[in-house]
């Protein structure tokens, strides 16, 4: 590629990423790079010298055709309350204060704070065509259900908080697994090449981060380029993305020019291992992560009017609208996992009602409610939500029976959790499975957590079975050794 | 039928018991096809006979797996590789034999348990004894250097391939510098070599690297990488582990040491059975407890989390040690090798009782023997001067000092003897609640000794003829035999008295003792002025009180005083009750009681004390009595101290008892038995940390117990003749012993050649070796030797590697030189367009392949480059990104990976990792780019090259040359220099554009930036 290519490309790279992400819709950064013959080299897999392949987040085709392209998480930290939420019990409201027979005290943490069955203190009302009852915390969501497949009969195995996450993101309790969004990006490489494959975003109030920290984003034993990006809260986001203070971009573009020359001497001399070229343009897609990344996360960019739909302006959800609208940036723009925790760590500082089920989860829907239904929203109006699958839930469910206390809460339930699946090839307005009359246990083709995990990567195109990594003489699966596509819940 | 069975050993059995007995056979028996055995596979299923042995091509099986036909087998999967088919085949035609079914299914529930392999699976390439290989004739004429090359030779020769033609000296010798020691060759270094002309200077830069301590830090991140080691628990909390760095510091002492393998092994399983006495055999058991462990815990997990920790253990020892997944065996018998479910268990149980420990050991003993033996002479002449003056001269000084006490006692003067204000008091009972043993010492103290109870409490009866009492003191007194020579029993040395109670009544009688209130208290130190100190053993708190951190080593006394003196005409018989509550096992030592008479307040709290046979003894000589043999004694006893002559030389030598050297002990995280764990979460709610036994788990669900596994090793491993032989390993466990020495046992099955797994254990090895040489393994999966693993590309020269490696004893170092001595590695690195097409992996070694730097020696090369690299051997690491020290000192706790090593692929600490993946990605580049790390070494490296350079004359093309020297070990090209001189005259300008003051220095940082940045940089070639 010569220099002038180069500099014709982005003359004014404000305007160019422009077009990457506004006005090219659709259209991620690496076809647009693609189109203009920049990535040459950098897409085509090389081989290093071992015979392993140096570009491992190259686009790979799926097995199959994939429903989804890209996964926005919606991780709804601590566990939310399916009972108070998604999975309306009217039966539950009928024994309000009568002992459950034969609950087991040991379910969930406080063995010794266990009360009666408690009703939801929320009102259900029926929304949208399908007449889904849905708690009165979340008005803007309840227009959504439509878009929505909900799973009722889904169990956990751990009713403790880091094994239950773990669980959730990798499909084992204990720690060091690689989890769905790295397993995501290593079967099917990134679409993007100069934004990270796969972003998580954590609490920004100080609020702290799901327990087993960054293990939840981890590629275990994967290679470590699968692991998610952490986008930190405060301070910059992702590491080195800033030139150094004393250095201008002329300066630094001048620099890595010289670089790029001395490295094409070498190269000369080793015609044909690919990976030299390979680590070249890696430069060159490093300098235009430095600024294609701070123009995805920039959201000031955005409309007024899409800025207010999300809520920025308000200001009890204003850091999540801005994570949601972050989000649909980084997917426009290529990337192929993200993933959004709601809340920090245990107890207040997130889902986790032990005490004040009405006041937690009141607070953390005003959080995350209208800016979930605007992502919902604007994703449906790009046309992005068609192959973006959006995922709702977190590590457990919550007991029917009260968690003593003053204002009674509810205690951790790993028998019984509610998901909902959103876009990419989802079957909108249909609920999959169910749990018993007071939601205590998945009674109705009861679904478990290599099950959801199946039908993610069913949807996006890829076989579970198959996507394996072989480690010390095994082949690891995400499922383990089971998991079954929920195929009722695909369109 | 004999041709069938072994292809169906060799291959069929791995892709039928891979890919097809799942659905037929195993869990399932899709349309009625079971293939699980011969007999099932001759039945068919559904579809019809499955095979024809008549007309091969017409079987149904082949036409499915070719696709022939529908459904296409396996299912929902891609085609099987035309070999396998190709091997499918073949075994038909040849008969379709079996060994023996694809999965053993059990007639009885716990047969599994009774389950032996079939001998002749032994004879699979890796489990078999050590062959003896002749090394080929040299098959090209004119290369080759040694054995090596002969074997690569006959290799190349039959691939058709030619080997490449040497690589350049200043290739060379930073290829070697990376490969034995992961740093750059300095400028000085390089240009040496090149100006050697002697025939044996590349011999001797190898004899020196490898003689280098940089040496065994390079070689160490390779095998910790294999043992899966970090410095953290991990899991939730993922708690510090701080003394755990001395296991890494071991592997680095050890390679450095040149210790043979098989010994270097034995330590890090049983180092604490082999060696107790050496506290590197020590800091080698890390290796058993480097895994990852929970700290919180239910009740319901405590069993199932310690099966885990075992599996951790057991699964790392297998591949690091043997390149055998021994852990795939937990669940049901290995499906690929044959390791049967009950050999896990068998395995596991050696590990029984062994947990982590901090030990506080003395890291240089050695300086402390020294030390203590210099001492020892010094102390000789003192003790010797002592005794010579007792028994010369002592004697006739104090028969003239008692005949004048009596002429003065005579004339009715004082005499100092009898006017101490202190009188020890010698208890008639002494007892500990804890069951601590309580000895009377001749100074009337006493020394607890045995059992260290967590909240002892001590009992002392105390009889006295003085009628009055005003006081009461304690004396805690330092003694050699505890820690830091306590005066406490806690494992600092410490103590913590949480109450005293004092109570009294008339000597004669029975009168049941009264409560006696102390008024106040006063200490000669406590550690602080509220919860540990004197006053607060008096309130009603049991975890306040007196204690003495950091005054170690040294006696201390605390005075009590009395709120009402205790008065008895006749004497009183007193109970003194200590209650050691503040700490665990913090009760005081050598405890020592003493009375008073004087006034409470005033008294002295170090004043003089005698015993009460003092007393006595002045009341005989008041009465003009005669003195018997034991007053006579005693009385010669208080004598001499205050004979000035004695006391000077009995001072000296207690000066010098008191400056004999103490080691210096240090807290070292270890694996063993029968020692006090690491403190866990769960302790108070019974956590047990081990189990007395391991039981076979069926499907290895705790719930399924199915009797007690003994301790044993992998049959297919185990040369024994017949299971009644004795193990030739067993080593009868000292008497004293804490631990089963079942570990030793282990440690020498694993390490025999000859009957247990030392053969397995010395080809995967030396493998090791030949890949972090030459970027790929002999055996491509490093850590897979078996069945599913990759089969050897030069199994001759593997065998005889492993051979050399025994004949030398066990020594890495000999084979390092072979290796690197060898024509073979020395090769060019360039890519010939023939070869390359004809072997892109260059797995039959026709050049030397260039390989990426490891995340380590990436930022080890930029810090040295710049001359900011501190070489500082061994000691705690840290996570402080910013320090110089080379990368394997930092600190690897599991929940903050250093980003600068993970980005270039240092791997997660959770598992054996054998090979590392060489990814390129942007991250990677914005790291050269921007990150604090690159600019400051890039600003350092300019800064030394502006030093060397100080003529302004010079810019800039001495600088240039020289920052090539420095970085690359070469001269730069004409173009290259011309490309630098354009930037740096360029950039300066731009620089002092943007109005910057030391423009050329900035544009010189950003060149030398560019260096660190190059592509040769961080490739050796």
């Amino acid at each position: 590629m010569s220099l002038a290519l180069e500099n014709a490309c982005h003359p004014d790279r404000r305007d160019w990423l422009r077009r990457a992400g506004g006005g090219a819709g659709l259209l991620g950064l690496a076809a647009l790079l693609q189109d203009t013959g920049l990535l040459g080299t950098g897409l085509r897999p090389a081989q290093a010298a071992g015979g392993k392949s140096t570009t491992p987040l190259a686009p790979k085709p799926s097995h199959f055709a994939a429903r989804a392209k890209r996964v926005i998480w919606l991780f709804i930290n601590g566990g939310p309350s399916h009972v108070d939420t998604w999975d309306f019990k009217p039966e539950l409201q009928k024994r309000d204060g009568q002992e459950l027979p034969g609950f087991d005290r040991f379910t969930g943490f406080f063995a010794n704070a266990v009360g009666p069955l408690m009703k939801s203190p929320f009102n259900f009302q029926p929304q949208g065509e399908c007449g889904k009852p849905v708690s009165e915390i979340f008005p803007h969501l309840s227009r959504h259900v439509d878009k929505m497949a909900f799973i009722h009969s889904l169990f956990a195995k751990s009713n403790n908080h880091s094994p239950a996450l773990f669980m959730m993101n990798t499909g084992f309790t204990q720690m060091g697994y690689p989890c769905v969004g790295s397993w995501t990006t290593y079967g099917l490489g990134s679409e993007s090449k100069d934004l990270p494959a796969f972003v998580v975003m954590s609490d920004p109030l100080g609020r702290g981060l799901p327990k087993g920290y960054s293990l939840n984003w981890g590629a275990g034993f994967l290679p470590s380029v699968y692991q998610g990006t952490w986008l930190k809260p405060q301070g910059d986001p992702i590491d080195n993305l800033f030139r150094a203070k004393e250095m201008n971009d002329v300066q630094q573009r001048a620099q890595l020019d010289l670089l790029r020359e001395l490295n094409l001497g070498h190269q000369a001399r080793h015609p044909a291992d690919d990976e030299f070229s390979t680590r070249i343009e890696s430069f060159e897609l490093a300098y235009r992560m430095q600024s294609a990344a701070p123009e995805a996360m920039d959201v000031d960019r955005e409309p007024e009017h899409v800025r207010k739909l999300y809520g920025i302006d308000q200001e009890k959800c204003a850091h999540f609208a801005r994570q949601c609208l972050i989000a649909r940036r980084m997917i426009e723009r290529g990337v192929r996992f993200v993933q959004i925790y709601s809340g920090g760590m245990e107890n207040q500082r997130s889902w986790d009602g032990h005490s004040d089920i009405h006041g937690n989860h009141t607070q953390f829907a005003l959080e995350t409610d209208q800016p979930i239904a605007a992502l919902l929203q604007d994703l449906e109006q790009r046309g992005l939500l068609d192959d973006t699958l959006v995922i709702w839930g977190g590590e457990f469910g919550r007991l029917p029976v009260a968690q003593k206390s003053d204002k009674p809460g509810r205690d951790h339930n790993p028998h019984a959790l509610t998901f909902w699946l959103a876009g990419g090839g989802v079957k909108g307005g249909t609920s999959f499975g169910a749990t018993d009359d007071v939601g205590h246990k998945a009674a109705v083709d009861p679904v478990d957590v290599h099950d959801l995990h199946a039908t993610i990567l069913h949807l996006m195109g890829l076989n579970h079975e198959r996507l394996t990594f072989n480690l010390n003489g095994r082949d690891f699966r995400l499922t383990d050794v089971s998991g079954n596509v929920i195929t009722p819940i695909i369109a | 039928m004999k041709a069938s069975r072994e292809l169906f050993q060799k291959e069929v059995r791995q892709v039928l018991a891979g890919r097809c007995v799942k659905c037929h056979g195993g869990d399932k028996v899709e349309s009625e096809f079971d293939l699980n055995t011969r007999e099932a596979l001759l039945r068919g299923g559904a579809g019809g006979s499955a095979i024809n042995l008549e007309q091969v091509q017409e079987s149904r099986l082949l036409a499915l797996i070719e696709h022939r036909d529908e459904p296409r087998m396996p299912a929902n999967a891609a085609r099987l590789p035309d070999r396998q088919i190709a091997a499918i085949r073949q075994w038909i035609e040849l008969g379709a034999a079996y060994d023996r079914p694809l999965i053993e299914k059990d007639a009885s529930p716990d047969a599994w348990i009774a389950r032996r392999i079939d001998p002749s699976q032994r004879e699979f390439w890796s489990f078999r004894s050590l062959a003896t290989v002749e090394v080929p004739d040299a098959p090209l004429a004119d290369w080759g250097q040694n054995a090596i090359d002969r074997f690569v030779g006959q290799s190349l020769q039959q691939q058709s391939l030619t080997p490449s033609p040497p690589a350049d000296k200043r290739a060379l010798v930073r290829r070697l510098y990376f490969d034995l020691i992961g740093l750059p060759p300095s400028r000085e270094e390089v240009e040496a070599f090149m100006a050697d002309r002697s025939p044996n200077a590349y011999e001797a830069l190898v004899d020196r690297l490898l003689e280098s301590p940089h040496y065994g830090e390079r070689w160490a991140r390779h095998w910790l990488d294999a043992v899966r080691f970090a410095e953290s628990h991990g899991f939730e909390q993922d708690y510090d582990r701080p003394h755990a760095y001395h296991y890494r510091d071991f592997v680095i002492w050890a390679l450095n040491s040149g210790m043979p393998f098989d010994q270097f092994i034995r330590w890090q399983l049983a180092g604490d059975e082999w060696a107790p006495e050496d506290v590197q055999a020590w800091k080698a058991t890390g290796f058993l407890g480097a895994g990852v462990f929970p700290t919180q815990l239910t009740e319901k997990e405590f069993e199932s989390a310690r099966y885990d920790e075992l599996d951790d253990m057991i699964a790392t020892i297998g591949t690091s040690m043997l390149g055998l997944t021994v852990g795939c065996a937990r669940c049901h018998d290995h499906k690929f090798d044959p390791i049967p479910a009950s050999d896990y268990y068998r395995l596991v149980a050696n590990f029984t009782s062994a947990i982590r420990s901090n030990l506080e050991l003395d890291l240089d003993a050695e300086s402390s023997r020294r030390a203590i033996s210099e001492w020892e002479q010094r102390h000789a002449p003192l003790a010797e001067e002592l005794r010579a003056f007792e028994s010369q001269q002592l004697g006739s000084r104090f028969e003239a000092w008692l005949s004048e006490t009596r002429r003065k006692l005579a004339a009715g003067e004082a005499v100092p003897m009898a006017d101490t204000p202190w009188i020890i008091a010698s208890a008639a009972e002494a007892i500990s609640k804890g069951g601590a043993v309580l000895t009377p010492q001749a100074d009337g103290s006493f020394l607890a000794t045995g059992a260290n109870a967590d909240f002892d409490t001590y009992t002392f009866v105390i009889s006295t003829k003085a009628s009055s009492i005003t006081a009461l003191r304690l004396e805690a007194m330092a003694h050699e035999s505890m820690a830091r020579r306590g005066p406490g029993r806690a494992e600092n040395g410490n103590f913590g008295l949480g109450r005293i109670r004092v109570e009294a009544g008339p000597l004669e009688g029975t009168d049941p003792l009264a409560p006696v209130p102390i008024a106040r208290a006063r200490a000669t130190f406590q550690q602080d002025g509220g919860n540990l100190s004197i006053a607060s053993s008096l309130d009603d708190n049991p975890r306040s009180g007196w204690a003495v951190d950091p005054q170690f080593g040294k006696d201390h006394a605390a005075v009590f005083e009395l709120a009402q003196p205790i008065q008895h005409a006749a004497g009183a018989r007193i109970r003194v009750t200590l209650e050691f509550t503040v700490n665990n096992r913090h009760n005081i030592g050598r405890p020592r009681l003493a009375i008073t008479r004087s006034s409470a307040a005033d008294v002295a709290i170090d004043g003089a004390a005698q015993s009460q046979e003092m007393v006595d003894v002045a009341a005989v000589l008041a009465g003009k009595g005669e003195l018997n043999e034991a007053q006579r004694d005693l009385l010669l006893r208080w004598y001499r101290s205050s004979d000035p002559e004695w006391k000077q030389r009995h001072d000296k030598l207690a000066a010098s008892l008191a400056a004999k050297p103490v080691a210096r002990l240090t807290p070292v995280m270890v694996v063993t038995e029968g020692r006090k764990p690491i403190p866990h979460h769960a302790d108070d709610r019974g956590f047990p940390h081990f189990y007395p036994e391991t039981h076979f788990l069926k499907r290895g669900d705790i719930a399924q117990k199915q009797g007690v596994a003994r301790a044993g090793f992998l049959q297919l491993l185990d040369g024994r003749l017949g299971d009644t032989e004795e193990s030739p390993w067993r080593f009868a466990a000292p008497s004293d012993a804490k631990s089963s020495y079942r570990r030793r046992e282990f440690s020498s099955w694993i390490t025999d050649a000859e009957r247990g797994a030392g053969a397995l254990l010395a080809r995967v090895i030396v493998n090791r070796l030949w890949q972090h040489h030459f970027g790929r393994g002999i055996v491509a999966t490093p850590n897979d030797f078996g069945a599913q693993g990759e089969r050897p590309t030069h199994p001759e020269l593997l065998e005889w590697l492993a051979g050399e490696l025994l004949a030398n004893g066990w020594k890495l170092k000999p084979l390092h030189k072979l290796i690197v001595g060898s024509a073979a590695y020395q090769q060019a690195a360039a890519a010939r367009p023939d070869c390359l097409t004809a072997d892109p992996e260059n797995r039959w070694v026709w050049r030397h392949s260039p390989r990426r730097l490891e995340a380590e020696s990436i930022r080890d090369a930029m810090l040295a480059v710049s001359g900011g690299l501190d070489r500082t051997l061994f000691g705690p690491g840290t996570l402080d990104e910013n320090h110089k020290r080379r990368s394997i000192y930092f600190m690897i706790k599991r929940s903050r990976l250093i980003p600068a090593m993970q980005i270039f692929d240092a791997p997660e600490p959770l598992v054996s990792i054998g090979e590392r993946p060489s990814t390129t990605v942007a991250p990677q580049a914005l790291m050269f780019m921007n990150s604090t790390l690159v600019r400051t070494t890039a600003r350092e490296f300019a800064q030394r090259v502006i030093a060397a350079n100080n003529a302004a004359g010079d810019f800039p093309e001495a600088w240039i040359r020289d920052g090539y020297l420095r970085a690359l070990a070469r001269s730069p090209a004409e173009g290259e220099l011309k490309a630098g001189s354009r930037f740096l005259l360029q950039q300066s300008e731009r620089y002092q554009e943007a109005g910057q003051s030391a423009a050329r220095d900035a544009a010189l940082t950003d060149f030398c930036q560019v260096l660190l940045g190059l592509n040769e940089f961080i490739y050796t070639e």
